[in-house]
This record gives C-alpha cells, sequence and structure tokens, in this order.
C-alpha cells in the first residue's frame, strides 16, 4: 500500500469525471482513494453500482471507524460528515451541514491534510458550490498536491472555478490528465 | 479576475510543530475538562472532538485551544456549557426509516410476549428518536405497560426533550419518513400545534422518561428487552465503542435486542458473538441467551 492517499470531491456533474479516472486504474492501483460527492438523499446504492460498474477495483460505502484494506476504493456515506480518523480509520458525524452539505468535501480535505500531510492528493471536480476549496487550501498548507478539473471541461464550473480563483490549485487538469498522474504515483 | 492569491505553504517541520502543538492543547483541554467536571472525553473519536474543539475556539473568539483552560477552569458557567456544546444533538423524527420498519416487523411482536416492556434510548439528543418509538408503539398497540428510557449526557437537549415541543416544525420530509418507517396514520395527528409550535400528545409523552446519564461513566441504565443507540458511538473511538457496547449488552434481557445506527458496524467489536443479527442493513441485532453463547 502506497504512503500516498487520494482523496476525490465532487458535485454536480463529478459522476462522469470520476468514471474516466476510476476506469483507467488497474486492479493493482495501490494507492487508497476516497471519494465524496453531495447528492440529495441518503442511499449511494446505485451510485456505488455505477461507480463499480467502470472499475476494477472494489468500491465499498464506508462504515464508522471503517479499517481500509488495499486496493480498494471508498464512497462517503450520505447524510453524514466523514473525517479521517487516522493513517487506516475513517470517522463520521452528523453535525450541522458546510455549505448545505453533509458530507461536506472541506471537512474530509482538512482532516486528511492533517493526516498525511504531503502524501495528501486531493482533487476537486465539477460542481456548483463552494465546498472543497478551504479543505484543498489546508491540503496546500500541509505540503500536499491539490488538483482541480479544468472549468472549461467541467460539465458545472462554479466550484473548480472558485478553488483556482481562491488559489487552491497547483495543478488544473482534464480526468483523463488526473488519471495519468495517478498512474505515476502508482509503483 | 480574481488573481490567485499565494498559499503559503508551510515547511515540513513548521507543519509538524503547529499539529503537535495542536494535539498537546486538545489534550490538555481534556485533562481540564475530566478533572475539574468529571467528564472522560479521552475515548471520542479525535477528529470529530477537535473540530467541535476548534469550533468553541470561534464561538468563544479565542485565539487558540489552550486559552479556552482558563475559562473552564475559573468559570462555573463554561464548566457547565462546555460540555453541552462539545457534543453533537443533530436528530429527527423517523431517522433511518429501515430500522422502524423492521423494527416494527421483527421486534415489537416479540416484545408484545412480555407484560411489562423497558426501552432504552442513550444518546436521545432533542427526543425525536423517542417520541418516534412512542408512536410506533401506540400504533401497534403496545404503548401501555412501555416505559421509554431516553437518557443522554446533554442537559440543555435534556430540558429540551422533555418538553415533547418539535425544535423544528413538521416537514414533509418528516411525514415521508414517517411513512416509510411503516407508519398507519398520520404524523401530524401525534402533536399539537398552538403558537406555531409542535407538541408531542401528553398521552405518549407520559411514557417516556428523560434522564442525565453518562454511557462512558455510569452504569448500565435499566434492564431493558430493546435498547437503541444510534449515531452516538460513531463519537468513539473503537475501544470506547465497544465499552459502550458491552454496557448496553448488559442492559439487555436475554434475547433482548440491540439498534445502531445506519453507518454503526460490529465487526471490529468482540461483542459479535454474543449477538446475533436480525437485519443487518436495518442493524437490529438480538442478544444470544446464554445457553447459546
Ligand atoms: C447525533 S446525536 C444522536 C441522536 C439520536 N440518537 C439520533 O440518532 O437521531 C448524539 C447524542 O449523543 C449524546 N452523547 C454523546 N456522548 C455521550 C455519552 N458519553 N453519554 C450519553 N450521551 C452521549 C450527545 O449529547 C448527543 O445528543
Amino acid at each position: 500500500m502506497s504512503d500516498f492517499r487520494v482523496f476525490i470531491g465532487g458535485s454536480a456533474g463529478s459522476i462522469a469525471p470520476i468514471k474516466t479516472i476510476l476506469s483507467s486504474l488497474p486492479t493493482d492501483f495501490n494507492l487508497i482513494i476516497t471519494l465524496i460527492i453531495h447528492s440529495s438523499g441518503d442511499n449511494n446504492t446505485s451510485m456505488i453500482e455505477a461507480i463499480a460498474s467502470c472499475c476494477t477495483l472494489t468500491v465499498i460505502e464506508i462504515s464508522d471507524k471503517e479499517i481500509v484494506k488495499p486496493n480498494t476504493i471508498y464512497l462517503a456515506p450520505g447524510g453524514y460528515h466523514l473525517y479521517v480518523e487516522n493513517i487506516n480509520s475513517y470517522s463520521l458525524s452528523v453535525d450541522k451541514k458546510e455549505h448545505y452539505c453533509r458530507p461536506a468535501i472541506d471537512l474530509l480535505f482538512t482532516s486528511a491534510a492533517e493526516t498525511f500531510g504531503k502524501h495528501c492528493i486531493a482533487i476537486l471536480l465539477s460542481g456548483a458550490n463552494e465546498d472543497g476549496t478551504e479543505g484543498l487550501l489546508n491540503v496546500k498548507r500541509h505540503g500536499g498536491l491539490t488538483i482541480v478539473q479544468s472549468p472549461e471541461l467541467s460539465q458545472v464550473s462554479i466550484m473548480p472555478k472558485i478553488a483556482i480563483e481562491r488559489g487552491a490549485a497547483t495543478k488544473v487538469l482534464s480526468p483523463k490528465e488526473i488519471s495519468h498522474l495517478l498512474l505515476e504515483y502508482n509503483d | 479576475m480574481v488573481i490567485a492569491t499565494e498559499i503559503p505553504i508551510l515547511d515540513e517541520q513548521s507543519i509538524t510543530e503547529t499539529l503537535r502543538t495542536k494535539n498537546i492543547e486538545i489534550d490538555l483541554f481534556i485533562t481540564a475538562i475530566k478533572e475539574k467536571v468529571g467528564y472522560d472525553l479521552s475515548g471520542y473519536a479525535r477528529a470529530s472532538i477537535k473540530r467541535r474543539i476548534e469550533q468553541l475556539v470561534i464561538d468563544e473568539n479565542v485565539t487558540c485551544i489552550a486559552e479556552l483552560i482558563p475559562k473552564l477552569l475559573y468559570s462555573k458557567e463554561c464548566q457547565a456549557n462546555y460540555i453541552n456544546r462539545l457534543t453533537v444533538n443533530v436528530s429527527e423524527l423517523f431517522r433511518h426509516p429501515n430500522s422502524f420498519l423492521s423494527l416494527r416487523k421483527s421486534v415489537l411482536p416479540y416484545l408484545e410476549s412480555f407484560p411489562r416492556r423497558d426501552i432504552w434510548i442513550a444518546g436521545c439528543a432533542t427526543g425525536e428518536e423517542a417520541y418516534s418509538m412512542a408512536i410506533l408503539l401506540e400504533e401497534v398497540g403496545l404503548l401501555n405497560n412501555t416505559q421509554i428510557h431516553a437518557t443522554d449526557i446533554n442537559t440543555e437537549v435534556l430540558k429540551q426533550a422533555k418538553t415533547g415541543i418539535l425544535t423544528k416544525g413538521l416537514n414533509k420530509d418528516d411525514a415521508a419518513r414517517y411513512q416509510a418507517s411503516g407508519g398507519t396514520s398520520s404524523l401530524s395527528n401525534y402533536f399539537s400545534t398552538a403558537y406555531n409550535k409542535h407538541k408531542l400528545s401528553q398521552h405518549l409523552l407520559d411514557h417516556i422518561s428523560f434522564s442525565h446519564h453518562n454511557i462512558l461513566q455510569d452504569k448500565v441504565f435499566c434492564s431493558a428487552q430493546l435498547v437503541m443507540c444510534r449515531n452516538v458511538m460513531i463519537y468513539f473511538d473503537l475501544n470506547t465503542q465497544n465499552s459502550a457496547l458491552a454496557l448496553f449488552h448488559n442492559s439487555l434481557v436475554q434475547n433482548g435486542y440491540l439498534v445502531i445506527g445506519e453507518k454503526e458496524s460490529l465487526i471490529n467489536s468482540p461483542l459479535i458473538n454474543l449477538l446475533k443479527t436480525i437485519d443487518e442493513p436495518a442493524k437490529i441485532y438480538q442478544r444470544k441467551s446464554s445457553a447459546n453463547v
């Protein structure tokens, strides 16, 4: 299992880029990926199926204190905030919504930044919200890598644009480029 | 076009230093609470308690966690209210309808066999779970001879819960969750409305007692046929979750039922061997009788 961890946050219009990114990853991809996607309902079953159907890695919805296993993609459950509890586990909370969202990307990214520091790779995709920027800034401050989907290629460009304007992006990339970059980390 | 501001990237040493200092502050604050007020928060999940403490720093308008400590030590008012503000009390009626539906089908028929019933709701927050349970019991005709013991560590929410008044009004989502829980009437029938406030009918409220209880430091609250503790253990670390589960197990009569939160899991608990799974997605388990352990 690599020391690097990948955190991907998205909102409206993020399922398509997520599929593009994940579909090119091999079964032995050894960076743990955590996905956090804003959704209206609390039931993620169909989203899990959609994501699982396009990639070779196992996709799991996170339970409280879930202990991470290699070659797996973890998805934040709806209705809960998600934090990185320590290097091998998560915790959940029903604290009030942030930016009208629970889960909020900022909270996950910030706890990931503090836990993984320079080994944290945070990716922000399409969305119509300002969630995520603060989290990316924290990842950056802690020496991690921050990637934002290019607004021109995002179905809804508000979230990427805000992040870029506030200086939160180390790199601005297309979904294809993001997956190439992730593959470079897979050794 | 806004020009991107330069974000200072901290060098590795100062990051580690900052995080280390913050951790020391958190530990000192937790120790101060324990020594001064008697509540032990050391078994709480670090990420969320940290965030709550940081929120307290903002709300109290101080510059760092350490500055909360003198306030805590020398102000009676802060002692009483910090602990309340460190807990997360969000709740709603018929949360996780799937659990209530399954309770109705698989558990309540069993409760019927007892002449009188005790239900313990641990971590009841503002009472919505207890109200929902009372409504459910009323609908299946089991409310008489049932006592719901609802407990929480937070004295403020208990005060609120006792009034029977909903913190938020009744809305479409509440009604939808009630229906999804197998509700057979109309949710608003169980509430009286005055001045835009909704209050649980008195004859339902009469079956619920609200009491102060700390899951981590107090003894078993009562002997119960059903223990419900949802979205409380997520705030505990793994070891602490296991102690809480052991307490609930001790509270259950043989073959009594335990309900935990939708996203909580027994996988990492030794208790998994002492409980039988009744409905995994609904998170309902049953204490095995001693003969089967
Ligand atoms: C998010 S609420 C859950 C409310 C309700 N059970 C539900 O699921 O809707 C968590 C509650 O647990 C309570 N709590 C936290 N630590 C506790 C402890 N050690 N003992 C008792 N209650 C505790 C908090 O005060 C809060 O009201």
